[in-house]
């Protein structure tokens, strides 16, 4: 159980510069997941964790050691790679042994470790097989397993279930949860699929063009994202976004109009004086179970729209609408079935609505 | 009345079954044999010449099977006896154990370098290896003989193993094959600990466990018929190798007949031979891999 601390810190290759300024702090034990889209310098981040990649500015502390002229043979710290990178020639015993073996530990003690982490992972019966003898699943459990037997201070982890069909990666996903559980070890993990992202994290990082977008739990970056793109990224259907312009401004609330819609609907927000000005532009974001289809006119605003399709799923209705400025916007229904025909109202409420300014920073009433 | 009209169609069925070669398998079969009879006809001329009566010249009445154990023994001890055969087996095979050691060390672990880590100068280095793939034996024996001469090593073990441990095909062949482990498979092994020594001991080297055997078979096959550089380096009985021993039987005034000499080659030929029915396997493999990697 180790915390750790990223203070600063930029890699760049040559002149490029991939990550800028991260600064992160890790508690001890936490499960922290690193989400974002691809090539937005999540692998990169992790490989300087890790050792293996060298940190080009910045600080990184390990319990409180600073740890950017440390080895990666030296760090403690395990990975579990994306392509699970076992040792082929070695059984699976023997994989999860070699960092024991390195270290020059007794035999008997080499094998109990890898004992008691062949039973935690359900790997018994294939302690004496080589990696070509396994499934998927199995390697990367083999692969967790060399990292436990080190005891590691930090288990790091890339994008490690991306290579398992879905009905694997939802029962690997709830072996990982158990796993941390009971070793209560810090880990970081990356994806870049927000669901694995929220039902795994206690704290979530969205990473985006090498910066840090935002830092929290998984439902604090839901229910509160501090610019438009953690509000596209965490859920799904994404959120939608609707242009608009401030027309209207007083002490209390601020009027937007939607000017290309038809009709230009009018909304009327609480805002705090000053925060947005007359004529700026923003963009509205409505999250899909926010944004319901009505046949009439309702709610505090309604934009009329074309169904452009639907899915239904039984539990779940997603309608997805056109709007005469042909936005497509989602909208989701828990409750029954479409049969509403074909034209009508994309509705929703203001308390349910984000404002974001046009450099995307989330405005806050 | 309707199994008389079966059963001759039943006949024919049944001998089709026991399936006549086609023409195409009968002229593949010849081929096989006739290279076969090729290949072994010399090993099988030498063999019943050198366990021929003694005294009886082949050329005038030529056998084509052994007639006489005692005497093709009592040749083998002649010849044992009378040119220090014995001796010159031991530097032969010395010579080819060592520089097969020394070059699947060396190679490898250079290859290791070059594959599969970055370095000033990787690149421009290796070219220069690889171009030198391309110098021709004749210009480079003069210099290599005064370099070892200045070094006090002619008529040496070291003289005659050293220069051929620096193989630039070995370290091609390797640096080719080390190239297709993944880098994450050493990273791996990093964080779990190791070293760069060990990175290279524990994972590269035994996953490249099949073109370090090709290698040695290769480097078995030039070292133990290497005769140029032998011939220069080695002056001396002490360091003889089988292949000068022989070269002394080839000599125009030799008073040996015949049958002696070919007792010569048939001994020189026997360790070859060997090595390849035990490695045979791995021949066949390796030729089948180093043809396949260029
Ligand atoms: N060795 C390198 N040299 C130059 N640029 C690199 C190097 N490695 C990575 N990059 C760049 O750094 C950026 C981040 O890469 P990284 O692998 O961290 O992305 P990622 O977030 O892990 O993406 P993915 O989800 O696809 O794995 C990319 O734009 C990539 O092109
Ligand atoms: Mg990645």
């Amino acid at each position: 159980m180790s915390d750790l601390q990223i203070k600063d810190a930029v890699k760049s290759y040559g002149n490029v510069d991939v990550l800028h300024n991260i600064n992160l702090d890790i508690e001890s034990g936490e499960f922290v997941v690193l989400v974002g889209p691809s090539g937005c310098g999540k692998s990169t981040l992790l490989r300087m964790i890790s050792g293996l990649e060298d940190i080009s500015g910045g600080e990184m502390f390990i319990d409180g050691e600073l740890v950017n002229d440390v080895d990666a043979a030296k760090r403690g710290i395990a990975m579990v790679f994306q392509s699970y990178a076992l040792f082929p020639h070695m059984t699976v015993a023997e994989n999860m042994g070699f960092s024991l073996k390195l270290a020059k530990a007794h035999k008997s003690e080499i094998n109990e470790k890898v004992r008691r982490a062949a039973e935690i992972l359900q790997l018994e019966k294939l302690l004496e097989r080589k990696p070509s003898q396994l499934s998927g699943g199995q390697k990367q459990r083999v692969a967790i397993g060399r990292a436990i037997v080190r005891n590691p201070k930090v288990f790091l982890f890339d994008e490690p279930l991306s290579n398992l069909d879905a009905e694997l990666r939802i029962e690997m996903r709830a072996e990982l949860i158990q796993l941390h559980k009971q070793l209560k070890t810090t880990m970081i993990y990356v994806t870049h699929d927000q669901v694995e992202a929220m039902t795994l994290a206690d704290k979530m990082v969205v990473l985006e063009g090498g910066q840090v977008q935002q830092v929290g739990k998984p439902l604090e970056l839901y229910d509160d994202p501090s610019n438009m793109f953690v509000a596209g990224f965490v859920g799904t259907p994404r959120m939608n976004f609707l242009p608009a312009e401030v027309v209207d401004v007083s002490n209390t609330t601020s009027t937007l109009r939607f000017a290309a819609e038809n009709g230009a609907p009018e909304v009327v927000l609480p805002m705090t004086d000053g925060k947005l000005a007359i004529g700026s532009k923003v963009s509205v974001g409505i999250r899909p179970d926010h944004l319901h289809f009505s046949p009439a006119q309702s709610g505090d605003l309604a934009i009329p729209i074309d169904v452009a399709f639907v899915e239904e799923l039984g539990d779940l209705t997603y309608v997805y609408v056109d709007t005469k400025a042909g936005t497509r916007l989602s909208s989701q229904k828990k409750d029954g079935r479409h049969n509403h025909g074909t034209t009508g109202y994309a509705v929703a409420d203001t308390t349910s609505m984000f404002i974001f300014d046009a450099d995307g920073h989330r405005v806050r009433a | 009345m309707t199994d008389a009209i079966a059963s001759p169609s039943a006949l024919a069925s049944n001998r089709r079954k026991i399936k006549v070669p086609s023409l195409w398998t009968v002229l593949k079969w010849i081929a096989a044999i006739s290279v076969a009879v090729v290949a072994l006809f010399p090993l099988w001329w030498m063999f019943s010449v050198v366990f021929a009566e003694a005294g009886v010249p082949v050329a005038v009445n030529p056998r084509l099977y052994p007639t006489s154990f005692t005497d093709g023994f009592a040749k083998i001890w002649e010849v044992f006896e009378e040119t220090g055969y014995l001796r010159a087996y031991y530097v032969s095979i010395m010579y080819t154990i060592l520089t097969i050691a020394g070059v699947l060390l060396i190679s490898s672990m250079a290859a290791f370098e070059f594959a599969l880590f970055d370095f000033p100068g990787k690149n421009a280095l290796f070219a220069v290896v690889m171009l030198s793939l391309m110098v021709p034996l004749a210009v480079t024996l003069i210099p290599t003989y005064l370099l070892v001469a200045q070094l006090g090593w002619v008529n040496t073990m070291q003289g005659l193993v050293v220069p051929g441990l620096a193989s630039a095909f070995g370290l091609f062949m390797m640096t080719q094959f080390m190239q297709s482990i993944p880098k994450e498979t050493l990273e791996a092994g990093r964080l779990e600990g190791a070293n760069h020594f060990q990175l290279y001991w524990y994972i590269a080297l035994p996953l490249s466990k099949n073109a370090l055997i090709t290698l040695a078979i290769l480097t078995f096959m030039k070292t133990w018929g290497n005769f140029i550089w032998p011939l220069v380096v080695s002056n001396t009985r002490e360091v003889y190798t089988v292949s000068q021993v022989i070269n002394q039987f080839n000599s125009p005034f030799s008073h040996t007949t015949v049958d002696v000499v070919m007792t010569a080659n048939f001994l020189a030929a026997i360790p070859p031979i060997l090595f390849f029915v035990f490695f045979q396997r791995w021949i066949i493999e390796g030729v089948q891999m180093s043809g396949s990697k260029g």
